[in-house]
């Protein structure tokens, strides 16, 4: 009992601290973003209760509407490229192959560079050096700048691809090393080789691994800004506004302060209502699994 | 398993949260700034302290040299300058911190609007007496409901236009367009010889702003930004010729003007890339950067083929006005700083400096650089920027870029024209309520 005790109080006071911390500086401000969704406040001067009215106008709204279908085009392919990519690299990078680690190291540096330079980078790349070599190869499709186009998004989602391959291999990675040896060893006697050891035993191995990648990729793409705001800044015309950055722009240049807390809100709601639903069916599967 | 859902699940509403959590913060603030400041001025009150926050990067070496001087022969003032990138936003965030600077230099703009609208600045009318009346009432036109009253000293003034290759223009034996016609004449015989009549960069989607801002005002009625306040007129009745000669523009700008950027359009114009650019003086000391003995002049945008109608887009690029917050000794100081900078000489250095245009009566600049425009301000044939009547967050940028990247798609002229002018419509009015 005595030491029961103990024990607790040292862990409240690991814990305590943070969430205080995590309180005030996190869950505060984000209960305070609900409340002023509710009024008309332009971030100063005076407000007044509106009611439901933002969030009623988030739906006449066509540059919302239109920003939302883009960002879960974006969320979809991007989510689906990084994950199938991923995976794969992982494999190569689990199975025996010369300079395995210098290779990992090599997919990792993506991921330590804040994606905002990267993103400067890219623009510069894509703005400078592709349409060079465009021209010097007489290739029409690459003498201009892809992110002067209505292809803009490519160039943003081939740079975010790369960019977040790191994390996922990362994760596959890991749950590729908890399969147990003697498993493939059994496969081969069975004469499961190749692809259909992938899939049969593989892939259903690494199903919790899978859960939390899909789940992490479509928050992280739902809500994509930083690369956005480096390469287009959500142009050519509004062709490349994610939401995030929708809310980052009308709300903060354009004055819309409460409104776009308001659809910060339902932004917030939808991904949650996202995620809830990817782990129900993920984790069925994965019960189905075990 | 179901602890681990229920951990996957908070982890995600966390980190989601995190995206609300930067719209909310910083509104719990109010009053703390004030007290904080008058905290300071008392603890040491031989000495007065003042932020001067400018909204432009590009002047910040200017402003430096003449608060130096300003504090070397004031003892009491100190004077620090913040020129942050993307101002207007700090700006903004800041005023949600009632955490004003206490003098502001900013456009004659929205930002100006919004500072003037929220009640947060001081009554400069003692501090206007050798301003230009010109400037003076564009001032007053971006006031809320056009009250007549200088909440601001409007300092220095910009023109934007059609900046050329003097050169390139001697060499090919072209004179200075006066209408529309000789315009497109011209860029007929820079393209006969090979060369791009115009350098755009549209990547950097503000840029899109100045031929539309040059052409808006002279091709539609006078009256159009007030009678589109008050809802009895609307872009698509009115900007149809304004469009329609922005796709000319665009038939005559180099391959990739959608993907090229400001930064890169100013250095290959300046090495002799292309003929024109439209835009303001600004950019003169960017070609400068690349080329000092760049050979660059402007003229105004010939709108119209009736010459006497076209004007040089002139607007307040630099204005300073007071915060209220303030106290009085900083006010005083502040006011003491604004009379340091409009007196002749400094107004003088300043615009020289910059290669701008001054508000002050009897300066005027003398810079070869903008020559062909210097007339034309003298003679009053000046309008200001309509963006400066739009609400702040009416984004013609983008709706101008999109209609550019139609036209690169080979959609339908009328059919762009119209859907881009139901657009502005449709924004302006949605700006326009709240």
């Amino acid at each position: 009992m005595k030491t029961k005790k103990r024990t607790s109080i040292i862990l409240y006071m690991m814990v305590v601290p943070m969430a205080v911390l995590f309180f005030i500086f996190h869950t505060y401000p984000f209960l305070q973003g609900v409340f002023y969704s509710f009024t008309d406040w332009k971030g100063y001067g005076n407000w007044n209760f509106v009611g439901l009215r933002n969030y009623l106008h988030i739906f006449k709204d066509s540059n919302v509407v239109t920003s939302y279908l883009f960002t879960f085009k974006f969320a979809l392919l991007a989510t689906i490229l990084v994950n199938v990519l991923s995976l794969a690299l992982a494999c190569a990078l689990n199975a025996r192959i010369k300079f395995k680690n210098f290779l990992k190291a090599v997919y990792f540096v993506p991921y330590m560079l804040g994606v905002l330079i990267i993103g400067y980078v890219f623009k510069f790349i894509f703005s400078n050096i592709v349409p060079m070599v465009g021209n010097a190869l007489g290739i029409e499709a690459l003498s201009v700048n892809i992110l002067g186009t209505s292809s803009a998004w490519i160039g943003v989602l081939i740079v975010t691809v790369w960019q977040s391959l790191a994390f996922n291999t990362l994760i596959y990675l890991s749950g590729l090393q908890t399969v147990d040896k003697d498993l493939y060893e059994a496969a081969d006697l069975d004469g499961a080789v190749g692809l259909k050891r992938f899939f049969k035993i593989t892939f259903p191995l690494i199903a919790p691994f899978f859960t939390i990648n899909m789940v992490l990729s479509v928050k992280g793409f739902l809500m994509a800004f930083d690369q956005f705001m480096a390469m287009t800044g959500g142009g050519p015309g509004t062709a490349t506004t994610t939401i995030s950055l929708l809310i980052y722009k009308k709300g903060f240049q354009g004055a819309q302060f409460a409104y776009q807390s308001a659809n910060a809100v339902m932004l917030f709601i939808i991904v949650v209502a996202i995620s809830v639903f990817q782990l129900r069916v993920l984790e069925k599967r994965e019960e189905k699994v075990n | 398993m179901k602890k681990k859902k229920l951990v996957s699940l908070l982890t995600v509403c966390a980190m989601t949260a995190s995206l609300l959590a930067g719209c909310g913060n910083g509104a719990n603030n109010s009053g703390s700034g004030d007290s904080g400041k008058s905290g300071s001025s008392t603890a040491k009150s031989d000495k007065v302290e003042l932020e001067l926050f400018s909204t432009k990067t590009e002047n910040m070496q200017t402003l430096q040299t003449l608060v130096d001087e300003f504090t070397s022969q004031h003892d009491n003032i100190s004077i620090e300058i913040t020129a942050p990138a993307d101002a207007g936003t700090v700006l903004k965030t800041r005023l949600t911190k009632n955490d004003l600077p206490d003098i502001i230099a900013c456009g004659g703009d929205a930002t100006y609007t919004e500072l003037q609208s929220a009640g947060m600045l001081m009554d400069m009318s003692d501090e206007v007496g050798n301003i230009q009346e010109a400037y003076m009432q564009m001032l007053y036109d971006v006031n809320k409901d056009g009250e007549s009253v200088a909440y601001g000293v409007p300092y220095a003034t910009n023109a934007s236009g059609i900046l050329y290759n003097k050169d390139m223009f001697e060499e090919l034996g072209i004179s200075i367009p006066q209408t529309w016609d000789e315009l497109m004449t011209a860029c007929e015989t820079i393209k006969a010889a090979g060369k791009t009549p115009f350098e755009l960069t549209f990547a950097d989607n503000w840029t899109c702003l100045p031929p539309w801002n040059s052409m808006a005002p002279v091709i539609p009625d006078a009256s159009f930004t007030a009678d589109r306040k008050e809802n009895k007129t609307t872009f698509e009745e009115t900007h149809q010729e304004v469009l329609e000669k922005y796709a000319k523009i665009l038939e005559y700008a180099q391959n990739d003007y959608m993907g090229t950027t400001y930064a890169d359009g100013n250095k290959l114009f300046a090495e002799g890339q292309a003929a024109m650019m439209i835009n303001g003086n600004w950019a003169i000391s960017e070609f400068k950067n690349t080329n000092a003995d760049f050979n660059v002049d402007m003229f105004a945008f010939p709108s119209v083929n009736d010459a006497e109608r076209n004007t040089v887009t002139s607007g307040i690029d630099v204005l300073f006005a007071v915060s209220s917050e303030s106290d009085s000794a900083q006010q005083e100081a502040a006011k003491e700083f604004i009379r340091f900078m409009t007196e002749t000489d400094h107004a003088q250095q300043y615009i020289t400096e910059q290669f701008a245009f001054s508000a002050v009566e009897g300066v005027a600049q003398e810079d070869p650089t903008v020559a062909s425009v210097k007339q034309d301000i003298a003679d009053g044939r000046v309008s200001n920027f309509p963006d400066h009547y739009y609400p702040s967050g009416f984004d013609l940028a983008s709706i101008l870029s999109q209609f550019a990247l139609n036209v690169t798609n080979g959609m339908d002229l009328q059919e762009n024209i119209t859907q881009t002018l139901q657009t502005c419509d449709e924004q302006y009015d949605a700006t326009n309520v709240d």
